[in-house]
């Protein structure tokens, strides 16, 4: 299923700048501008996709995976949002503690003593890395 | 003679100790990739791709080659001692080298890897160096239509050898095209797919793809993944000396299986990968035991690694002599090379000759650094298996995200990198291969610059194009290529048809 999801975004997402592709001049063969490759590519595209779909409807195989942890993805993504919300906010040193405090609580450190030991170590170092060594700007 | 003087010239620059110190750097970093389950090659790189801006450029290439050599020889230790390959190219020495160390002599599978990765990866640098010179003295006669048919019949032949789907790596390269057409086109001027985001004119950074694809992608996958982090067995230094009957069977495996990778290596697509497959078969078929294979055979561990090495080292032959990268990490090496302004190609021999010969010289000089760090600090490494991925992963992901931030100091550009990380997650999930989408991107700018300047040249005739001399012979190997493949595929669909109609005609009886 997942499967077929993907591949119908990739359609959706090649007919929609397939669309788009158009407003630029296709030009001619023997003197082609800068519509042309996008034309080509976003039909090869829209093509290609349709072939996959209907193979994948068609086959009874599917992708075999391995099991994922769907809420502790979720759980990374909200974080992973809110840190980027947070970045120019707060700044980094404290958003980078709490993100990467977060992650390990997520990622099933126990207790809470080593995760906030190493958060507060790590991001002190990459904030110290980064500003003074390599000369960053960060909020 | 004028070969080896300047690839004496390039030892003398390898080991001024700044290069020295990039190459060390590199390899070093290149093992720790290699080692550690979640950090891939690609994303190793481009996360290092901003912090070399303030590098020398000689430096830089010789670090981020190290990088990418130096991963080859760390992904054997993952698979030999845990089972878990480190690289997609060390997938086949599980199957051997996780037996040896089951039945004690994962130190001897070691050492065989690490010997034969150097040897190999050794004779891999010699037929670099023989064959790019030559190789870019030719290229400098190309057109525009020579470098678009190289182009498009690199991009077929990648497509048919990467992955489990032909059709998936198709998309995956024409949507690699598809974002390499976003940004300012070089040829009108015209910004193109920017929706009037400034940002985007300078098209999608190659650097900040990677990262997310193939970085953050990963860590999801790692994360969220509900296997338990396999247990690591710990090497004794005297554990690493293998028997004399071991030594005596790995030697013709890693020579012929480097000459092979070599070969393989020159092929568009995952070579390390499709050579380590392909060497592991060979041996397999001229073994005296191949009952032992998948039981803990040496030759199982010295061909597969040794092939792989040698492969990679061939992969550059293609980037350094026609700035065209067939492979993933090859792309992002072009990328590297760009950052500091240099425009690979047959005129960087010329042109870069310093650069040129002092990146290939470092090669030799990574390859013994290599052997050095791999067989005496093996402990090390085995250590470091044993850093819980929940305090590892985190820590990677912030490096990553902090990395492409310093690109351009913009959090839209943390916004693409999340969103690149889902994409690469549900990539990997569906069987969609990652790699051909980022060489679509790097080549697809070089493809439609030669389209288009071919069609000009040509006057959009196809048949002028057919007929000149090496686009005609390009184009004429990539059609059989193709036919043979369509072939192929029609008598086994014939099979599969005439079998499921013998099946109902049982089932109806």
């Amino acid at each position: 299923m997942t499967e077929k999801i993907v591949t119908s975004f990739f359609l959706v997402a090649s007919i929609i700048y397939l669309c788009f592709a158009q407003h630029l001049t296709f030009g001619t063969i023997e003197s082609p501008r800068s519509g042309f490759l996008p034309i080509l590519a976003g039909g090869t595209a829209v093509v290609v996709s349709l072939l996959l779909i209907v193979k994948q409807i068609r086959s009874k195989k599917s992708v075999t995976n391995n099991k994922v942890d769907w809420s502790k993805f979720s759980f990374i993504l909200i974080g992973l949002l809110f840190y980027i919300t947070l970045f120019n906010i707060i700044g980094y040193l404290i958003s980078t503690f709490i993100f990467l405090l977060y992650l390990f609580k997520i990622a099933d450190t126990t207790g809470w003593r080593l995760p906030l030991l190493l958060s507060a170590t790590s991001s002190a170092i990459f904030y110290l890395i980064f500003k003074y060594y390599l000369a960053v700007t960060l909020p | 003679m004028d070969t080896l003087t300047m690839l004496l010239h390039g030892l003398s620059i390898s080991i001024m100790p700044v290069n020295l110190l990039a190459c060390i750097i590199g390899v070093l970093l290149g093992t720790l990739v290699g080692v550690l389950p979640g950090i891939d090659t690609i994303s190793a790189i481009a996360l290092l791709l901003p912090f070399s801006y303030s590098m020398d450029s000689t430096a830089a290439l010789i670090m981020f080659a190290g990088i990418y050599y130096g991963s080859k020889y760390g992904g054997s230790t993952t698979s030999i001692l845990m089972n878990v390959p480190g690289e997609a190219a060390s997938v086949v020495t599980c199957l051997d080298g996780y037996a040896m160390a089951q039945r004690g002599r994962g130190g001897a599978a070691l050492t065989v890897s690490a010997v034969g990765s150097f040897i190999a990866g050794t004779l891999g640098v010699i037929g670099l160096t023989l064959f790019a010179p030559p190789l870019a003295q030719s290229a400098l006669a190309f057109g525009p239509p020579e470098y678009f048919s190289i182009a498009l019949i690199g991009l077929i032949v990648l497509t048919k050898l990467t992955g489990t789907s032909t059709l998936k790596s198709i998309l995956m390269v024409t949507i690699g095209i598809i974002l390499g057409t976003v940004g300012l086109d070089s040829m009108s001027g015209i910004s193109r797919f920017t929706f009037g985001i400034d940002e985007l004119d300078r098209g999608f950074d190659l650097s900040l793809l990677a990262m997310g694809i193939f970085g953050i992608g990963e860590i999801l996958t790692v994360m969220t993944a509900s296997s338990t982090q396999s247990k690591v067995q710990t090497i004794r230094f005297r554990d690493l000396y293998p028997t004399r009957e071991e030594a005596r069977r790995s030697v013709v495996p890693i020579f012929r299986s480097g000459i092979l990778g070599f070969l393989i290596g020159l092929l568009p697509g995952p070579s390390g990968t499709t050579s380590s497959f392909a060497s592991y078969a060979l041996e397999k078929h001229y073994s005296k035991n191949p009952s032992e294979f998948g039981h803990g055979a040496i030759e199982g561990v010295a061909g597969p690694e040794s092939a792989n090495n040698s492969a990679n080292s061939a992969t550059m032959i293609p980037l350094l002599t026609l700035g065209i990268p067939f492979c993933g990490g090859t792309a992002i090496l072009l990328s590297g090379f760009m950052i500091h302004g240099i425009i690979p190609g047959p005129a960087l021999i010329t042109q870069q000759p310093d650069l040129f010969w002092g990146l290939i010289a470092s090669m030799y000089v990574g390859n013994i650094l290599l052997l050095i760090i791999n067989l005496p600090l093996v402990g090390i490494f085995v250590q470091l298996l044993k850093t819980p991925i929940y305090i590892l992963m985190p820590i990677v992901a912030v490096l990553t995200l902090t990395g492409a931030y310093t690109i351009n100091n913009s959090v839209l550009d943390l916004m693409w990198i999340a969103f690149f990380g889902v994409m690469g997650f549900y990539l990997r999930r569906t069987g969609f291969e990652p790699a051909p989408l980022i060489i679509g991107i790097v080549v697809g700018p070089e493809l439609e610059q030669g389209l288009i300047q071919s069609l000009i040249i040509c006057n959009g005739s196809i048949w002028e194009f057919l007929t000149r001399p090496i686009a005609g012979t390009i184009l004429a190997v990539g059609t059989a290529f193709i036919l043979y493949h369509a072939i192929h595929w029609f008598i086994n669909l014939k099979h599969q048809q005439k079998e499921t109609s013998i099946n109902s005609n049982l089932h109806q009886y």
